[in-house]
């Protein structure tokens, strides 16, 4: 609650008095955030079944570099899909994705992460008896050695932690060599987050990052979300939680039975709006 | 109050360093979380409770030998399914693959007239690639190791009976190679302990210093999360079960060396004594950690068991059920490894510095009183030798 991005802190802190006044009067403004036109990632009708099961039907969407675009909708409307395959996990029926204007088709999620796209699925972002650093550093470990023979450089693995984590403004209070199990939800995410932003990626996808969290752990979060937004990269929120994806969101798609039941720009739509649309098309 | 707040400058300023019974309180904290801290224990107690029950001749330079030459065949393959477990998978077949690999080895010296330089990497090749067979089942079919290894235990076996018909295979060893493989060295101790040791040093170096390592025990902890990092989770699964099968021939081929035979039933057991001497020396069954060391310490207590027993002059049938006791124990302890991380917390003056300390100390500011600099001034102390 001291750092600098306390601000934000009362908007993304849901324990607020009434949904209204959280939503209408703090609001940030939406225009002045640079915004070219093009977007990081767009996915044009993309389609996908499982058998006979149909998950998307024609969905398009984009996001934008320093935006964040919140993907809302009941379980089963398809979310987990759509992001499953942008981040390469398996591909589209029919549609086409784009990433900064190019057409790209990923074969594998190592794919998507080298152009960029950092996926932080909900459960799945640390290993558990690993220290922070080696967290951190875990599949781009820095290296040092001489010819073929090449060890850890823990040092530099360290530094790269701390810089990761000073970067994303978490006071880390605890040692680096802090294994896993001794990590709290919220700073897991955080971790996964800081990870994600050092590793240098334009787009950062986010699975429920807030649902497992304590209300001060998940307005953590989404500060880390805001801070991402800031340092410029697109950012795609899945959440159920609609006073969490009005808080930091600047575009809003539900998607609702596999397609895209509505758009809306942040400043276009209030909390009970939304609830009551969301209600109605699901 | 008043008293802690005059006592909390000097406490700072005066002696960062925390008091003798802290040191030695983190100290054997540290110590008790090691992953080895159940073998040592098990260790220490049977070699006083030997020399008790036989003080002629437990504690003896021959007994030592004895105990080692057990060890450290039995230590070679142990480490391989070290590193194997704690990737999260379990290898079943190392024994089937020793005896097949022995087999080969003999084969290549007896019939093949190769030399034992060529016919003994030739034979640790074929191991590996035994151990590619079990990899790549598990990856693409992606059925748990425990039954792949289950089905090719069983198959190599059966190959190794039908092709030594069930009768021992002997061939002339030249002395040379035999001396290399497991002659006698200074002291008297075989030179299997050399290979042994040798081993379980770079077992220990990849798996705490290397990229492979952290693939490792990521591997075993949160599959999931590594294959999402970039981690090539399948490759490090079968490099893996090569280099545990390729560890099993290596095993193979001192014995080999040592018997200048093969049986049909060469090695056979050998896997989970393999699982119990892992487990002793404190890796998690579940995988995502463990270590080496205590894997060498864990086959020493497993030869101590062996050889002190005998010279006790008790029952055939105690060594099993002594390895038993031992190894239900060490589970029940090292279970509760990961809980005790989870509560246990460093002592005072024992925390390492977060990142406010650092930038303060990369300014060189020790401002007196401030939270920072009191972190700072501790973690100047105590965070240099951590991190070295």
């Amino acid at each position: 609650m001291t750092d600098a991005a306390g601000s934000h802190t009362e908007q993304s802190a849901p324990a607020g008095r009434n949904g209204q006044r959280n939503a209408r009067e703090p609001r940030r403004p939406i225009e002045p955030i640079p915004h070219d036109g093009r977007p990081v990632i767009e996915a044009i009708n993309i389609s996908k079944a499982f058998g006979a099961t149909t998950a998307l039907v024609d969905v398009s969407l984009r996001a934008y570099a320093g935006r964040v675009l919140a993907l809302l909708g009941d379980n089963g409307a398809g979310k987990s899909t759509l992001i499953k395959i942008l981040s390469g996990v398996f591909p589209p029926d029919q549609g086409d994705l784009r990433f900064c204007g190019k057409p790209v088709r990923f074969a594998n999620p190592a794919e998507a992460r080298q152009l960029g796209i950092a996926t932080v699925f909900q459960d799945l972002a640390v290993c558990e008896l690993l220290s922070v650093t080696r967290n951190v550093v875990l599949g781009r470990e820095p290296m040092k050695g001489v010819g073929p023979f090449k060890w850890l450089d823990m040092k530099r693995a360290d530094e790269m932690a701390r810089s990761a984590l000073l970067q994303l403004g978490v006071r880390w209070e605890r040692g680096l060599d802090e294994r896993g199990v001794n990590i709290s939800g919220g700073e897991r995410q955080s971790l996964a987050i800081a990870r994600a932003m050092f590793f240098g990626s334009t787009l950062l996808i986010l699975d429920e990052p807030t649902s497992a969290l304590a209300v001060r752990q998940a307005g953590k979060v989404l500060e880390h979300i805001l801070a991402a937004r800031d340092q410029g990269q697109a950012v795609i929120l899945i959440t159920h939680n609609f006073r969490h994806a009005l808080s930091v969101a600047d575009d809003l798609t539900v998607l609702a039975q596999g397609k895209v039941a509505a758009h809306f720009r942040r400043d276009e739509i209030e909390h009970d709006e939304l609830t009551d649309l969301v209600a109605r098309i699901s | 109050m008043a008293e802690s707040k005059n006592l909390a400058p000097t406490e700072i300023s005066g002696s960062a360093r925390p008091g003798r019974r802290a040191v030695y309180g983190e100290a054997a904290r540290k110590l008790l979380l090691r992953p080895e801290a159940t073998s040592v224990a098990a260790l220490l107690i049977l070699f006083a409770v030997f020399s008790l029950l036989s003080p002629d001749l437990f504690p003896t330079q021959q007994t030592y030998i004895s105990v080692m030459a057990v060890a450290a065949e039995l230590g070679i393959v142990s480490i391989g399914v070290t590193l194997l477990m704690i990737g999260g998978h379990f290898d079943l077949s190392v024994g089937a693959v020793l005896g097949l690999t022995s087999y080969v080895a003999i084969e290549l010296m007896r019939d093949a007239h190769l030399w034992p330089i060529v016919a003994a990497p030739a034979a640790i090749a074929v191991g590996a690639a035994l151990g590619a067979v079990n990899g790549a089942l598990v990856v693409r079919f992606r059925i748990h190791s425990f039954v792949v290894t289950l089905g090719t235990m069983l198959i190599w076996r059966g190959v190794v009976i039908a092709l030594t018909g069930g009768f021992p295979i002997m061939v002339s060893i030249p002395p040379l190679f035999r001396d290399v493989m497991s002659g006698p060295l200074l002291f008297g101790f075989r030179l299997s302990m050399v290979w042994f040791f040798a081993v379980g040093v770079l077992g220990t170096f990849v798996l705490t210093r290397t990229r492979f390592g952290n693939w490792i025990q990521a591997r075993g902890q949160n599959e999931q999360a590594a294959r999402n990092l970039g981690v090539p989770v399948d490759a490090v699964t079968i490099v893996l079960f090569m280099i545990t099968s390729a560890l099993g021939a290596l095993a193979g081929v001192i014995q080999v060396a040592r018997f200048a035979s093969v049986d049909a039933l060469r090695g056979e057991g050998m896997e989970l004594q393999a699982v119990a001497v892992t487990v002793i020396g404190g890796t998690l069954l579940s995988g995502g950690y463990g270590s080496a060391i205590g894997t060498m310490l864990g086959a020493v207590t497993f030869g101590a068991i062996q050889v002190g027993l005998v010279l006790a002059g008790a029952p055939g049938h105690f060594f099993r059920t002594l390895t038993g006791l031992i190894v239900v124990a060490a589970v029940i302890l090292n279970t509760s490894v990961a809980r005790r991380m989870a509560r246990s917390r460093p002592l005072g003056g024992f925390r390492r510095g977060n990142a406010e300390t650092d930038a303060a100390l990369a300014q060189g500011s020790t401002i007196v009183g401030s939270e920072a600099a009191k972190r700072g001034a501790l973690a100047a102390e105590t965070g240099s030798e951590s991190l070295g």
